[in-house]
């Protein structure tokens, strides 16, 4: 089991500005999937209950000189501690741009290890760091999980298809910071959010407890996928009527998921993405978000980037 | 009632002095209140063990179309955003105390202190005025209570304490006219109140507020209640008027009124009437 690259200067961008900091909110410990053509960072897909992520790489737009072979179809996983990958690399960044300006290109090489710690007589495997700087040279070793096994290789490739399935119709939400200081409130008045999705491009968040009903609308959204035009007759109606109206005419869905669940699955925006959908996966399975990536300077999806989560749902609702 | 729209719709054009001044009324967590609706407006009652009350006016701003039920706060962001709260009511568990409060003789027993959450925040609760903590190092109010003695020779006001050691500020009308805006009292009164209570009736008012605070009004009725006045602006900030003085001219419906009343402490009857 080999795995050697050389991470480029945007990979150690996308890395250290926007990626590790949006995965370490989505929880501590993730999987590292790494196979021919991509490398995935991947959330709680073998743990049925937290908030699912999946962010996936082509290797071109991280690594240089990428070189990996294992003998299950040259696929290598394990699971690494997000903050530890996150101070490893801004370290690097800092020793590489301490001497001069010039590029780091072929200067940060990360490869599995496997070294013999002090006071210790096993054997333990680790995401090596080498950072060339001008005159020096930086190792950090990052502790990394036993690599998986076929079976659990197998494993985590089965949880990552099953958490490809699209929504039928995905709302694209207009201000990801505006939903967020809401939802922030929000947390404090309950724990259970209701999320209604409809194909009218309607969005509608809401949290209920006993005594206090608060919620968001936001309307005529774009809509990706199955869409329709909203009945004239509701125009004038309030937003929970037309949301349960839209629900009854099959318009429309609505799931339960935890607010906490929902306000993790915002802080994917410190991603920096250009774009985000909400969806509700057939059946009210799950709520997903997808995040999409322009390629700078276009309005063009970069199609080597992909983020998307899906939050468990935590009662089926009305589908 | 229809399932759609309110029996009630009252607009507001900033909802921020709403929250302040419920702000202002709440001192702790889980505070259930009373919630008055007529054609004058919302009154909005919060109590303590029988000893504080608060009360929020929020007069009459566009309009009311009929009774209550229930009501829904609806703030439009853009056209196609919204955000709605609806609150479910229930049957208060005790009847509010309606205290009647009634004037303690002819002349009003009142005094009003500019920018009282201020003054009573840092000079009487936590002194911190430079005057004071020259005189005395880091001083704490002593005792659970506070009496409060107004005298019409010298006219003045004092807050005083008891406990492990002794506290007692003066405010002499003549002398802290900066202070002190108006006096009424013809004769010497003193009421004992519970601390914590005295500072429930400042310590919330957001600052926002204190800032245009125009003064808080200090009356003392009959057996020893006291009723503490603040106005609250609920109006949009807007320009400030170049000619503005203490009699200035606010619309009545862009304020809304707090009044907190505080029974006094019964074992208390030195000076009184």
């Amino acid at each position: 089991m080999k795995f050697k690259a050389f991470l480029t200067e945007n990979g150690v961008n996308l890395l250290e500005k926007r990626f590790l900091p949006a995965l370490d909110k989505m929880g501590k410990i993730c999987h590292l999937y790494l196979t021919r053509d991509h490398t995935m960072f991947l959330h709680n897909l073998l743990n049925g209950d937290g908030i699912q992520s999946v962010a996936q790489f082509r290797k071109e737009a991280l690594f240089d000189d990428y070189r990996i072979s294992s003998q299950n179809e040259d696929r290598i996983a394990f699971a690494i501690d997000i903050s530890l990958l996150q101070r490893a690399v801004r370290s690097s960044v800092s020793i590489c741009t301490e001497f001069g300006s010039g590029p780091t290109q072929n200067r940060l090489q990360i490869k599995l290890v496997k070294k013999l710690p002090p006071n210790c007589t096993q054997p333990m495997p680790f995401l090596t760091f080498e950072t060339k700087g001008y005159k020096s040279a930086v190792i950090q070793d990052v502790p990394i999980s036993k690599p998986f096994s076929r079976a659990q290789v197998i494993e985590l490739q089965t949880g990552l298809d099953m958490a490809q399935d699209l929504p039928q119709t995905l709302v694209q939400v207009p201000d990801l910071n505006q939903l967020q200081n809401f939802v922030d409130r929000l947390k404090h008045v309950g724990d259970l959010l209701n999320v209604s999705i409809s194909k009218y491009g309607d969005l509608l968040v809401q949290i209920s407890t006993t005594l206090i009903t608060v919620g968001a609308e936001f309307q005529k959204l774009l809509v990706i996928g199955e869409q329709a035009d909203a009945p004239a007759e509701d125009r004038n109606l309030s937003a929970q009527t037309r949301s349960a109206r839209a629900i009854l005419r099959g318009d429309a869905q609505s799931v339960q998921v935890s607010v906490k669940h929902f306000a993790k699955s915002l802080q994917c925006h410190l991603a920096k993405p250009d774009c985000a959908f909400y969806g509700i996966a057939p059946q009210g399975a799950c709520l997903t978000v997808i995040f999409q990536f322009f390629i700078p300077g276009s309005r063009q999806t970069d199609k080597s980037i992909s983020l998307h989560c899906r939050l468990p749902v935590l009662d089926p609702g009305s589908s | 009632m229809s399932s759609e729209g309110p029996d009630l719709v009252c607009e507001v054009d900033n909802v921020q002095g709403i929250v302040d001044a419920l702000t202002a009324v709440r001192w702790k967590r889980q505070q259930d209140a009373v919630v008055e609706l007529s054609e004058h407006g919302v009154v909005l009652i919060v109590e303590e063990s029988s000893c504080l009350q608060a009360k929020v006016y929020l007069q009459r701003e566009i309009e009311i179309r009929c009774y209550i039920v229930f009501y829904i706060l609806r703030s439009v962001d853009s056209l196609d955003a919204c955000i709605y709260a609806e609150i479910r009511t229930r049957i208060p568990e005790t009847i509010s105390w309606d205290y009647n409060f009634e004037p303690a003789g002819t002349t009003p027993l009142s005094f009003t202190v500019k920018c009282l959450p201020l003054t009573i925040q840092t000079v009487i609760f936590k002194p911190q005025s430079a005057a004071l903590k020259e005189a005395i190092d880091d001083l704490e109010w002593p005792g659970s209570s506070v009496q409060i003695i107004l005298q019409p020779d010298p006219p003045s006001v004092t807050f005083k304490g008891e406990g492990h050691g002794d506290l007692q500020i003066d405010f002499m009308y003549y002398v802290n006219t900066d202070l002190l805006i108006a006096f009424s009292c013809d004769r010497q009164v003193s009421y004992r109140y519970k601390y914590k209570f005295l500072q429930a009736t400042t310590s919330n008012i957001p600052s926002s507020v204190i800032r245009d605070n125009r003064g808080s009004k200090l009356t003392i009725g009959r057996g020893g209640m006291l009723k503490v006045q603040h106005l609250v602006s609920v109006a949009r900030p807007s320009i400030p008027h170049p000619h503005i003085d203490s009699a200035g001219y606010q619309q009545p419906s862009r304020i809304a009124y707090i009044e907190f009343f505080v029974k006094p402490e019964e074992d208390e009857s030195t000076i009184n009437d």
